[in-house]
């Protein structure tokens, strides 16, 4: 019995011992374990606090609970319809800058205009191009003012300011926004999403056809006026649509005659009018068309233009892969029983990100004008292929490098290569 | 040394059912980070009560910024390193850090969107934001959620439930 006892005690201390060494980390996982716990129920008591805000609003909530997306808006429930939101968090200026130095080196023998800094005739020279002093702030929860200032080298080192955007925007919900002031038209997909700061695009220039009008680009790309945008209730189709009405003044250079007068196409007031549609099941997807109309008044030439732009893009953009296209029909209608000229246009570009800095690209572009025609007889027919490398040194500096060849008709086709260090700040 | 062997069998039982509960209780660790799961909280004004993942996307993209009814939506996100950034960037929107500011330069940058959504430091200052805006929405780790704000449903489900799909 004795010995008995001896090994039971023997056993005690030899069991306890382990234990009274795993005491405290028992312990201890006791305790994660028991504020697991609490915070398991802290979840459930904030999912039940959840289903019981839900009962209880339960008219509002069968409203609007689980439809949210894309039904039109439920209108307000406050009695004034005021803006109730405290929004402390959201006010305040903010100031973003854009820019961008180039290195432009060219085989053409007979000298065309030459935009942002870079000079006529010169084989190879460096610029500045654009600065770009982008400010918004928050003006209400629902109103906002977004400028553009974009100081531009000339070709003899000298700097021209411009307002390019200056918007008051007020959005009512998704289905209705409205902005008032100088914005870029929504003639084309590369206009409404692409500004002035070339750090957001991966080429080192635009387009042609949809360079800005000042630098030789075909279309009216800015207008003073209104313009509304939104949703419209489409399930996953996901349609929007663009509306602007304004004012452009189109001075356009004339692209293939440096220092030739400027054409002013004095323009009349623009109709813009766009639907495209960003499908659900395919983010990135970006498919539609916008159509614009006004009347112009060239100087010195007699004659009164209509003038109407068709174009249509189809667009898929990840954070790794993009490809744009869009095609555009401009017709010149010359009044009374003049002659109709229509100028086909498109371009394509197509890019991949690899790792996380490198980005390749290639782009074709097209555009026929013809030689008679009042306002473009200067662009005629060119084509031609882009390629280059974008290699994203961070978050704010991009390094660029790209070759364009430029087919021309009856004139020497021009290869040029082109350097940008693309940056923001 | 014959008159202890049967001591010695229990002593050796004893002992491996000791290290059998000592082991138990290790395996029970704390859950890891990665498995922690993340709410979507809205203020408790705000009707709504259940969204998809395509509507979080569209969201906290900037392609939808209204409620409708409690007007536009206030994004508050936390700064980079936390698990809810992970998890906005990994399950959401499926892009890293770098792709996430470009887009919204390029989205400020065109005219779609007027902020950033505003980056916070801690839940609690999530909270404190989500409670004070009407239309505001945020991520938050479970474990941190406290009165005053509502959990959405996720794919008509919640925190805890088998499926959730913000984990």
């Amino acid at each position: 019995m004795k010995r008995t006892l001896t090994v039971a005690v023997l056993i005690a201390i030899s069991v306890g011992a382990p234990r009274a060494h795993s005491q405290d980390s028992s312990e201890s996982a006791q305790i994660k374990a028991l504020i697991q716990e609490v915070n398991d129920l802290k979840a459930r008591i904030a999912v039940l606090e959840a289903k019981q805000a839900g009962t209880q609003s339960s008219v509002v909530s069968a409203q609007a609970s689980v439809k949210t997306n894309d039904d039109p808006p439920a209108p307000p429930q406050t009695a004034s319809g005021t803006e109730t939101t405290s929004f402390g968090f959201l006010r305040g200026i903010k100031l973003q800058g854009f820019g961008s130095l180039g290195y432009k080196a060219s085989d053409i023998k007979v000298p065309e205009n030459s935009f942002f800094g870079f000079r006529p005739g010169s084989m190879g020279n460096f610029a500045i191009g654009d600065v770009d002093l982008f400010v918004t702030s928050a003006l209400t929860s629902k109103a906002t003012v977004l400028s553009e200032i974009v100081f531009t080298e000339t070709d003899s080192q000298k700097f021209e300011t411009d307002i390019e955007r200056l918007l008051v925007k007020y959005d009512f919900n998704d289905y209705f926004k409205t902005s008032f002031g100088r914005f870029h038209t929504a003639t084309s997909y590369y206009n409404s999403v692409f500004h002035h700061g070339r750090w957001l695009q991966t080429a080192v220039d635009r387009p042609l056809v949809v360079e800005f009008a000042d630098d030789g680009g075909l279309l009216p790309t800015q207008e003073i006026g209104v313009s509304v945008t939104g949703r419209i209730p489409s399930g996953k189709l996901g349609l929007n649509y663009v509306a602007q009405y304004g004012s452009a003044d189109t001075i356009r250079p004339q692209i293939n005659r440096p220092g030739a007068i400027e054409i002013d196409e004095n323009n009349g007031n623009g109709v813009t009018v766009g639907l495209f549609a960003k499908p659900d099941w395919l983010p990135g997807l970006d498919i539609g068309g916008s159509f614009y109309h006004d009347r112009l008044s060239p100087d010195n030439q007699p004659i009164h233009i209509d003038q109407s732009i068709g174009s249509t893009h189809v667009v898929y953009t990840t954070p790794r892969f993009e490809f744009l296209n869009e095609a555009f029909i401009i017709q010149h209608r010359v009044e009374g029983g003049g002659q109709t000229f229509n100028t086909p246009a498109f371009y394509s570009l197509i890019s991949q990100k690899f790792g996380r800095k490198w980005r390749p690209y290639v782009r074709y572009q097209y555009a026929n004008a013809s030689t008679q025609s009042p306002l473009f007889g200067d662009v005629g027919l060119r084509h031609g292929p882009s390629a280059g490398v974008r290699f994203d040194y961070n978050d704010y500096l991009a390094l660029k490098i790209q070759y364009n060849r430029t087919l021309r008709r009856q004139l020497a086709t021009i290869n040029d290569l082109a350097l940008q260090l693309a940056f923001r700040f | 040394m014959r008159k202890y062997r049967k001591h010695l069998v229990c002593y050796g039982v004893a002992l491996l059912l000791a290290a059998c509960y000592a082991f138990a209780t290790q395996v029970k660790e704390k859950p890891k980070d990665e498995d922690v799961e993340v709410a979507v909280i809205v203020n408790p004004t705000n009707p709504v009560e259940a969204l998809s993942l395509a509507d979080l996307r569209k969201i906290f993209a900037g392609e939808k910024q209204s409620w409708g009814a409690p007007g536009p939506i206030a994004l508050f996100v936390r700064g980079p390193g936390a698990r809810e950034r992970e998890v906005l960037l990994n399950r959401i929107l499926k892009m890293n850090e770098s792709e996430y500011q470009q887009h919204w330069v390029r989205k400020i940058y065109s005219g779609e969107a007027s902020r950033q959504p505003l980056a916070l430091l801690s839940n609690g200052m999530q909270l404190e934001a989500i409670r004070a805006e009407k239309g505001a929405i945020a991520l938050i780790s479970v474990q941190d959620i406290h009165q005053g704000v509502k959990v959405v449903k996720i794919e008509g489900r919640v925190p805890g439930m088998s499926g959730y799909p913000l984990k």
